[in-house]
């Protein structure tokens, strides 16, 4: 069943897959990044102070809750020939390696602009303690006719 | 492991005396960038590093049969493309390098074989709460000159 412009509704959620964080899926994150920041794999650095903050060890990239996200945007929106568009996020708590995080969303607005149709979402990603470690807003087109994508 | 064109410099350490400290970062100029082939195997390690299991990434003949005609990049492919395009000497590649949250607008895919090339620049930079603050600016274009993404980031510069 695809999901048309006209059937969705401020409210209606959209979850992601889980990603289990450990070492080795912050080395592939850096592998298949090339952000080889030794905020991610030096325990040593890390156990230094950044101005007033300590990590307290080695943290998973901020940009993974990006990637995850946007997984999660796409596998819903692409079924229904809609084409994600914009994606704003900030960082609130470290993830670390033996956290296990997840993304959801809900849909807060629908807009028809002069040529397409848009649905805004609230994203967020919470840790396996409900905490939210990422929040943004995101902004998915759903076009009019159904066009070719670029 | 990822093959790069030419040997990716993955020990941030080096080069690090080379960089530019926030007091040096002048907002506006533009950064020098390197242009990457995107290769659908860099796509694919990219894809495993995040979980992404969708076809339209992997499997060439389904791809076909979508709109997209063929293989793409996931849209997040620019957290690749970032490091990729920035030379070893840019002070992206800073050591501790805090990222503060990025909000980056798609236009149009990715996809293997693309020549990636990278415009960025600082726009701003200002201290709040203590820590230096640097506003990015970067936008990627694939060979026919067509943008792909757009995206602006803080990141929290190392002291």
């Amino acid at each position: 069943m695809t999901t048309a412009f006209e059937n969705l509704s401020v409210g209606d959620s959209i979850t992601g897959p889980t990603f289990a964080v450990s070492r080795e899926s912050i080395r592939l994150f850096c592998d298949g990044s090339l952000d080889y920041n030794p905020l991610h794999l030096d325990d040593n650095y890390m156990k230094g102070n950044f101005g007033k903050t300590n990590f307290g060890g080695i943290i998973m990239h901020g940009m993974n809750n990006f990637g995850l996200i946007t997984r999660m945007l796409t596998d819903w929106a692409d079924p229904a020939g809609a084409i994600h568009r914009r994606l704003e996020t900030r960082w609130l708590k470290p993830v670390k390696p033996g956290d296990t995080i997840q993304p959801e969303g809900i849909i807060k607005a629908k807009q028809v602009t002069q040529k397409s149709r848009w649905v805004l979402i609230d994203v967020l990603v919470k840790n396996q303690n409900g905490e939210k470690v990422a929040t943004g807003e995101a902004m998915v087109e759903f076009p009019v006719a159904n066009a070719a994508a670029a | 492991m990822a093959q790069a064109q030419a040997a990716f410099e993955t020990d941030f350490w080096k080069d690090a005396n080379l960089r530019k400290v926030w007091d040096e970062i002048v907002p506006g100029e533009p950064r020098k960038t390197i242009p990457y082939v995107l290769t659908k195997e860099a796509i694919q390690l990219y894809c495993r590093s995040v979980g992404e299991t969708n076809p339209l990434y992997f499997d060439e003949a389904y791809a076909k049969t979508t709109r997209h005609g063929g293989l793409i990049a996931p849209p997040s492919i620019h957290i690749l493309l970032m490091f990729s395009c920035t030379p070893a000497d840019d002070w992206m590649r800073s050591p501790g390098t805090v990222n503060a949250g990025q909000s980056w607008s798609y236009n149009k895919p990715a996809r293997p074989g693309d020549t990636i090339t990278l415009q960025a620049r600082a726009l701003d930079k200002f201290i709040k709460r203590e820590r230096l603050f640097v506003v990015h600016d970067n936008v990627f274009f694939n060979q026919h000159g067509d943008v792909i993404c757009s995206g602006r980031g803080q990141t929290i510069r190392p002291m």
